[in-house]
């Protein structure tokens, strides 16, 4: 018999635990029950608490848990572009406009298909919602849902109703289309500086590189109005050489930096930040502004002169060639990273939060910032278009007009367009380095068009 | 062959791999070398992976030619890097030389230069996020506090801060200097109370007085804290994004941007942290001299009077 010593015990011991470790099924994970959950932080604090009440809904019927982390937009952005990243994912991720991460992602093929979770209630959904769900993906060549749509939101304008009474006008004399309707609020600007208010300005735009997201979509919807809504078509194809899109981005930048230059605009907003303009609404520091949900509002709700009887909400008038100007939205929910351990019992969950009752009652509690990416459901409830807040129906009727998807929809390349800040820099290209509009959107496209040759679906 | 040589050549002959199993353990053996691993391994274990395993794992990211090919055609980059060698050489050299002159002042053994001190320290004590929010609120061309005050107490208009590359590089450089200098002000202040009071009563015996004990007892004192401070703070500064992050915010127009928030945007905003990475690891040409002058510089230890 061969010699047993204590070294090769140890060996052999050593050995059977590695290769038992290692050849051992991952039994434990399959089984789990619980997810791990990063979810964005609400702008207003109900909405986290209309989310907790979903997850312990969905706890009580399935017998699943959820470990949930709520964490503001910023920091959620960066947890979860390095999980991406780094492949360390939870099971799921909730965000309300994962704008730029979200097609990329797709694009990248770090995304579980979520095709079996959207079919539960695609015939429900909203188009907006369905487009802004699916992506392309570079690796597979085909557009596919990666995303569980739960929630959408329009742009409106923010006014102060009592400084336009102030200054002699009436909101119902407002011009029904697009850039008349930005006009009407130059006069009043003299009229209330003659009357006190000497830093007032009657337009608070986003003119901005800084913010990530305000500047983009009050450009995008001048771009609407003047036209130009096919400068992305849903194949994905850029289209900057068409000369209907390439006059509608001049006129657009034409119209915002001359406003600028007459000094109906704060010099400041070059360098806004995403809060300054809400800063400023909420001071009266110009009559009126066009930014993302009731946000704006309703940080202001517990101010009942302010919010029920001073500002005014009010949704889209027609686009330049008097016709019915389309909103533009994206969609936010739930999405789940490829190495997601738990994958089953993610979709199980976003399956129960899509159920229309399920995700009408969760942007109730939110006190409607977001609308359901179920359009009937906003019909059938009374709450979406109650009279008595004088801001959610205006605000939800941009939804039931006329919409289109984001343009990033189409291409993830549009994020990358977005992030770059091409039509912040084209403004200021006009305002600071004495370009003209053509020059500047000439400009801006041949960097748009050097960005989406590294995004070819061909 | 000595007598030394050939008696040694008499005794047993130690087996190679024990010889170098001997060197290998520095000369510990048995208990001596298992508490040794015992005490060492915890280090190089956290070592492995909270630096060299972070280290590699960044280069990594960053280690594809394509990005720097994508990164070089980015029109932005090149102001960035010219933004990035402004913000870090004025910043850094004006905080070490204001903060160095600081530190003379707070040497006074008067009570109400302590008070200030502690009222001097709290920018650095503040976290940064609310310090440079208030200081992008304050900037405010229309309604900030700066021109509000102007206004009020002179009648003037000020300018629109954050609304030119000049004027918003200026304010990213305020704040940064603002923030940071308090730190490096109580480094120097140390350095300072560190030098023997019998070197200044001794030039003070030789006739030296006022700025001439300054120029040979403090100044060369104080020169080698002075220079590793200085480039211990350049390294730090390149990668410091908190000040233009929340006072310009880049802007306007990208025009105020800095590698370290460039890379951010790359990163988190644009969805490309391979990209972020590669905009951070652009900084090394320049970075690993200093590295390197620094450690020579640490190695020095003597001080020439």
């Amino acid at each position: 018999m061969k010699y047993v010593s204590r070294r090769s015990v140890i060996c052999a011991s050593a050995g059977l635990a590695a290769t038992s470790a290692l050849s051992r099924p991952y039994i434990a994970n399959a089984q789990a029950k619980t997810i791990t959950f990063w979810v964005g932080q609400g702008f207003v604090k109900q909405e986290d608490a209309a989310l907790k009440k979903t997850i312990d809904d969905y706890e009580k019927a399935s017998g699943n848990k959820i470990d949930y982390s709520i964490i503001p937009f910023g920091p959620l952005n960066q947890k979860i572009v390095s999980a991406l990243t780094s492949g360390d994912v939870p099971d799921l991720f909730f965000q309300d406009a994962p704008t730029t991460i979200l097609p990329q992602a797709a694009w990248g093929d770090k995304l579980v298909d979520m095709t079996d979770v959207v079919k539960t209630q695609e015939s429900k959904l909203s188009d907006t919602a369905k487009l802004s769900a699916s992506f392309q993906n570079s690796k597979t060549k085909q557009r596919t849902y990666y995303l569980a749509p739960i929630k959408q939101a329009a742009t409106p304008f923010h006014i102060w109703g009592d400084l336009v009474e102030k200054a002699g006008f009436k909101m119902a004399d407002a011009p029904d289309t697009w850039d008349a309707f930005w006009d009407f609020f130059k006069p009043m600007q003299k009229v209330l500086r003659e009357k006190g208010m000497r830093k007032l300005f009657a337009q608070g735009v986003s003119l901005t590189t800084v913010g990530p997201n305000d500047g983009n979509n009050l450009f995008y919807h001048f771009v609407i109005a003047n036209g130009g809504q096919g400068v992305v078509t849903p194949d994905g194809k850029l289209h900057a050489d068409d000369p209907k899109v390439r006059e509608a981005f001049i006129r657009s930048v034409d119209y915002l930096t001359t406003s600028y230059k007459q000094g109906y605009v704060p010099a400041d907003v070059l360098s806004w930040s995403d809060s300054d303009n809400n800063n400023g609404f909420h001071q009266k520091l110009f009559i009126m502004d066009f930014d993302g949900t009731i946000s704006t509002e309703l940080a202001m709700i517990d101010n009942k002169k302010a919010y029920y009887e001073e500002s005014v909400t009010w949704g889209l008038p027609n686009g330049n060639d008097g016709k019915p100007m389309p909103g533009q939205t994206g969609a936010g929910g739930g999405y789940i990273p490829k190495g997601a351990k738990n994958i089953e019992v993610a979709k199980d969950f976003m399956k129960f939060f899509m159920q229309p009752q399920m995700m009408n009652e969760n942007l109730k509690g939110g006190l409607g910032r977001w609308f359901p990416a179920i359009p009937a459901l906003i019909e059938e409830d009374p709450f979406w278009l109650d009279p008595s807040d004088p801001h959610r129906a205006p605000y939800i009727k941009i939804a039931l007009g006329p919409m289109i998807p984001q343009f990033n929809a189409f291409n993830p390349a549009w994020g990358q367009v977005n992030a770059e800040q091409l039509w912040g820099r084209a403004e200021a290209d006009v305002i600071k380095n004495g370009m003209t509009p053509e020059q500047a959107i000439d400009k801006a496209f041949k960097r748009a068009q050097v960005i989406f040759e590294r995004f070819s679906f061909d | 062959m000595s007598s030394t040589q050939q008696a040694l050549a008499f005794g047993r002959a130690i087996p190679a791999t024990r010889l170098t199993r001997q060197k290998w353990r520095g000369g510990l053996q048995g208990s001596e070398f298992a508490w040794a691993m015992a005490f060492v391994v915890p280090y190089v274990a956290i070592f492995l992976a909270f630096v060299i395993y972070p280290i590699g794992y960044g280069l990594w990211l960053g280690s594809e030619p394509a990005l720097y090919s994508e990164l070089f055609s980015d029109p932005i980059y090149l102001s960035t890097v010219t933004n990035t060698l402004l913000y870090v050489g004025i910043g850094v050299n004006l905080k070490m030389f204001l903060a160095f002159l600081l530190s003379g002042f707070f040497m006074r053994k008067r009570w109400w230069v302590k008070t200030v001190l502690v009222i001097y320290i709290l920018p650095w004590a503040i976290p940064s996020l609310p310090a440079f929010t208030s200081i992008h609120w304050m900037l405010n061309g229309n309604w900030g506090f700066l021109n509000s005050a102007l206004y009020e107490l002179f009648n003037i208009d000020g300018p629109i801060w954050l609304n030119d590359r000049g004027l918003g590089m200026t304010s990213n450089i305020a704040a940064y200097i603002w923030k940071n200098m308090p730190f490096w002000t109580v480094i120097f202040l140390a350095g300072r109370m560190a030098i023997p009071q019998e070197l200044y009563e001794a030039a003070e015996v030789d006739g030296a007085s006022g700025l001439r004990r300054f120029y040979h007892v403090t100044l060369p004192l104080m020169a080698n804290l002075y220079l590793v401070s200085t480039l211990l703070s350049t390294i730090w500064s390149l990668g410091e994004f908190n000040a233009v992050f929340f006072v310009t915010g880049g802007g306007p127009a990208m025009s105020t941007e800095v590698l370290a928030t460039l890379g951010i945007r790359h990163a988190f905003t644009m969805g490309e942290p391979r990209l972020g990475v590669a905009t951070v690891m652009s900084a090394l040409p320049v970075l690993i001299p200093i590295v390197i002058i620094l450690m020579r510089r640490l190695r020095k230890a003597e001080v020439q009077l």
